[in-house]
């Protein structure tokens, strides 16, 4: 089967395997030199951080433990779950941790430019 | 007779092996049709006639669907034996899952029961069919149609189809993850990258920026899972799935190392996939240094509690004469004082004692310690740690013998709450002057001996502590602290508490446990210094508050509390912590979290604020609101630990097999001591719970009150109690 000869294969493929060379974007370039850095890692940690302090994690718990509840508790996929949460969860973000976190992107970006 | 199947009608049904694929009631993919879940199918048949079937040594097979009646009711044979030894209901529960998801023998094979009844397969994907059809109607579970289990107090999803047969077919499934596994040290979350600083994109639109990246197990394809906003066209990883001829569907989220089953569009989780990673986890955190700290250190102390089953107790003769010849009737419980259970009787205040008065009240309601004492477990008259003249001698002698005491250890606070418990449910109404308690207490807490205002909390760490170092001094006993079968205080108010120290560079994590006696919370911070935190803190009362059921919005609550207490903590830059493993000061995570529930769990709250920057100590009087019923569990070290995994199938820290946590963490409060006053003068009142009744104790004057009143109070000392130990209306039959 096909399976068995991929077996030991590492479950992640060259990047640059089979796409054509192109100039990445400049949302890419910042996306690779964030996680070059350690710096997504560690500005997710803090984002995780500012969420659950100011109770967002909790709302969206409470939202998605109503959805289950209405759904009933084996009719329901994550991907349902994440499809109606994520709009709501995306407008209750306080802006001050918005703020925050564009703060210290461009903070990065300045020391990363020089 | 036998009794046959009743699916004879074979229009359209697809067979394997001879055997018609018949519908089945399950909500799991698999070869068979779906059934109505109102409608009987085979193995609702099978269930149905075993008793009846299984008595027969021949059957005649009129049908092909016979033929599965037969395999069916072997299969429940295998299965009732598998259930043989198990004793509890989670336990059956597993032992059915696990035989459903072993790998069952089909015609031809050997270990197949039946030979030449069945026609051989003839090919792989018959035989393949043939197989996943029995799992799937077979992992029934016992309880009629709850469609996950519950295993060690956790809800077990059942494995998607998907993920079966991709275990089935690979022979090592996750082998090449492993290489892949990394744990990325703040936080030590897991990761599934092939080298350490790769930036995984998907492999159809090459963005590596969408938040669900999706590693294909088979065939190590990245595809994203952005699920389009019309919900119809598929994603990348689910195109992917469907592009491939099958075994593709099972993927691994690169960010969080958990597996997704793409065609089911859902998370699955796998046993041996989950302890790899936590394992990995556990390892990067603890063993990396090469130190001596192996996994998770199991607090030495904790003893497995064996269940026993509880036996109904009735007199026989013989007891009954007992009982008539040596005890006396209780006089007139219910005449007098207007109806008031027994054991409610005002304490004297012998000069700013209400400190005193309000602890002793709520001790002397709390049921463990009550039982113990009131079943004459400690004997004053018996006592082996005063000197024996003194003890023969009774009360009065005990006077003489407390003045003598000042010799060292000749005096028993355990003695004293014995005199005083017989002197509380004695039925005298008349208040009580605990003044022998008083001076006792004064020779073990010599600091404390004035009749100055003290601490209600401080009373009461420093009365159990009394208690507890007598029997100590006596036995000689290396005995724990944390076990609890050293004395009666701690027997009855010990837990331990776990504490993990993570270093925010490399992520090793020391783990230490330590008993408690109670714990004491911090009050919410209303107003920060900082303009950012007091952004912070609004929007946590407003939001945070919405989860905890039925809160009010803006006020701080003991769950809130209790959230706080056992959230992981940044340590600030100037109290780093040396890391075995960095051999430097780094700055650390701290997190707390409960390991063992005590009886009765003792909630402090710091109302008294020392602050050591502007010298000076204020009262905090911010109301804090308590739920009369509790559930710990949240706040439990097997918890905390479980959300710091991420989600996986795996006993942790804490995690018992037969679920006796879940009855365990749910607490009742019966008292409250609340503070009125300032910081230097104040009065203590307790509010008690009896057979569901408030009542308030002021020093000598106790009266009925409205719970609304009890909730409105500002609770200095909360005491809950297991709600197993609570009695709520059994209380009034045997006062009565």
């Amino acid at each position: 089967m096909k399976s068995k000869s991929s077996v030991n294969r590492p479950p992640t493929p060259d990047v640059l395997e089979d796409t054509p060379e192109r100039e990445p974007t400049l949302q890419e370039l910042i996306n690779i030199k964030l996680i070059e850095t350690g710096e997504k890692e560690r500005l997710m940690e803090l984002l995780r951080e500012r969420l659950v302090d100011c109770g967002w994690k909790d709302e969206m718990k409470s939202l998605c433990r109503a959805f289950v509840k209405k759904k009933g508790r084996n009719n329901v996929t994550v991907d349902e779950l994440i499809h109606v949460i994520t709009p709501k969860g995306r407008a209750s973000v306080p802006d001050s941790v918005k703020a925050e976190l564009l703060q210290k992107i461009r903070t990065f970006l300045v020391s990363a430019a020089l | 007779m036998v009794y046959h199947s009743s699916f004879v009608d074979e229009n359209g049904v697809n067979r394997a092996c001879g055997c018609p694929l018949l519908p089945l009631k399950s909500h799991i993919k698999g070869p068979a049709p779906v059934s109505d879940q109102d409608r009987t199918d085979i193995v609702d048949e099978a269930i149905t006639f075993f008793r009846a079937n299984v008595f027969f040594r021949n059957f005649d097979i009129k049908s092909p669907a016979d033929k599965l009646l037969i395999y069916l009711t072997f299969y429940i044979n295998v299965a009732l034996k598998r259930l043989e030894g198990c004793r509890t209901l989670a336990e059956g529960t597993k032992a059915v899952i696990n035989l459903g998801l072993e790998k069952v023998p089909v015609p031809g094979e050997s270990g197949f029961p039946f030979s030449g009844l069945f026609p051989l397969p003839q090919s792989h994907p018959e035989a393949g069919g043939q197989r996943s059809s029995v799992p799937n109607g077979f992992s029934f579970p016992p309880p009629s149609s709850a469609m996950s289990s519950n295993i060690n107090g956790q809800i077990l999803p059942y494995p998607c189809p998907h993920l079966a047969e991709f275990r089935r077919t690979s022979s090592k499934p996750f082998r090449a993850l492993h290489h892949c596994l990394r744990i990325k040290p703040p936080g030590g979350r897991a990761a599934i990258r092939r080298d350490p600083n790769e930036v995984p994109c998907c492999a159809a639109c090459g963005l590596s920026s969408p938040s669900r990246l999706y590693a294909c197990v088979t065939c190590a394809t990245v595809s994203c899972h952005t699920i389009a906003a019309d919900g119809d066209s598929l994603s990348h990883a689910a195109a992917h799935a469907a592009s491939m001829p099958h075994g593709h569907q099972i993927a691994v989220d690169v960010d969080r190392a958990e597996l997704f089953c793409c065609a089911c569009c859902d998370q699955v989780y796998d046993r041996d996939f989950d302890a790899a990673v936590v394992i990995a986890q556990t390892t990067a955190s603890t063993l990396g240094g090469g130190s001596t700290a192996t996994p998770p250190l199991q607090p030495e102390n904790l003893r497995k509690r064996r269940r026993v089953n509880y036996l109904p107790w009735a007199p026989d003769l013989r007891e009954q004469a007992l009982i008539g010849s040596c005890s006396s009737p209780i006089d007139g419980a219910t005449d007098d004082s207007y109806h008031f259970p027994r054991g409610l009787r005002g304490l004297n205040n012998l000069g700013n004692t209400c400190f005193m008065n309000s602890v002793l009240q709520a001790l002397l309601h709390t049921p463990p310690l009550r039982n113990y004492f009131l079943s004459d477990r400690h004997n004053r008259y018996f006592c082996q740690n005063k000197s024996s003249d003194e003890g023969d001698s009774g009360n009065a002698g005990k006077k003489s013998g407390g003045i003598n005491g000042n010799k060292s250890g000749r005096i028993c606070l355990a003695c004293d709450m014995d005199a005083m418990f017989s002197a509380i449910f004695s039925g005298d109404r008349a208040p009580y002057s605990p003044a022998k308690f008083l001076y006792s207490w004064w020779q073990h807490a010599a600091n404390l001996a004035s009749y100055e205002q003290q601490d209600a909390h401080e009373f009461f760490i420093s009365m159990l502590d009394g208690i507890h170092e007598k029997v100590e001094k006596d036995r000689c006993k290396p005995h724990s602290e944390g076990s609890g079968d050293c004395c009666i205080a701690h027997r009855v108010f010990s837990g331990i508490l776990r504490s993990d120290v993570m270093c925010m560079a490399c992520g090793f994590t020391s783990t230490t446990y330590d008993p408690c006696i109670d714990i004491s919370l911090d009050l919410e911070p209303n107003q920060g210094g900082s303009t950012k935190k007091a952004a912070a803190s609004s929007n946590r009362t407003c939001n945070g508050e919405a989860d905890c059921s039925s809160q009010n919005c803006g006020t701080s609550t003991l769950m809130g509390c209790l959230e706080r207490f056992t959230r992981a903590e940044r340590l600030g830059s100037d109290q780093k912590f040396f890391c075995q493993q960095c051999k430097v000061r780094q700055e650390t995570l701290k997190q707390m979290s409960i390991r063992k529930l005590p009886l009765v769990s003792c909630f402090h709250i710091k109302r008294f604020e020392h602050s050591s920057t502007r010298k000076m100590s204020r009262k905090l009087d911010r109301y804090l609101q308590f739920p009369f019923s509790l559930d710990m569990s949240p706040y439990l070290s097997s918890s905390i630990l479980r959300s710091r995994f991420g989600n996986r199938i795996f006993p942790f820290d804490g995690d018992e097999p037969d679920a006796t946590n879940e009855v365990s963490s749910e607490f009742e409060l019966f008292a409250v001591v609340t503070h009125s006053g300032k910081l230097d003068a104040g009065h203590y009142v307790t509010y008690l719970r009896l057979n569901n009744q408030w009542y308030k104790c002021d020093d000598a004057w106790v009266t009925r009150v409205d719970e609304n009143i009890v909730r409105a109070a500002q609770g200095y000392m909360m005491f809950y109690v297991q709600k197993m130990l609570y009695y709520k209306a059994s209380d009034k039959q045997v006062a009565s």
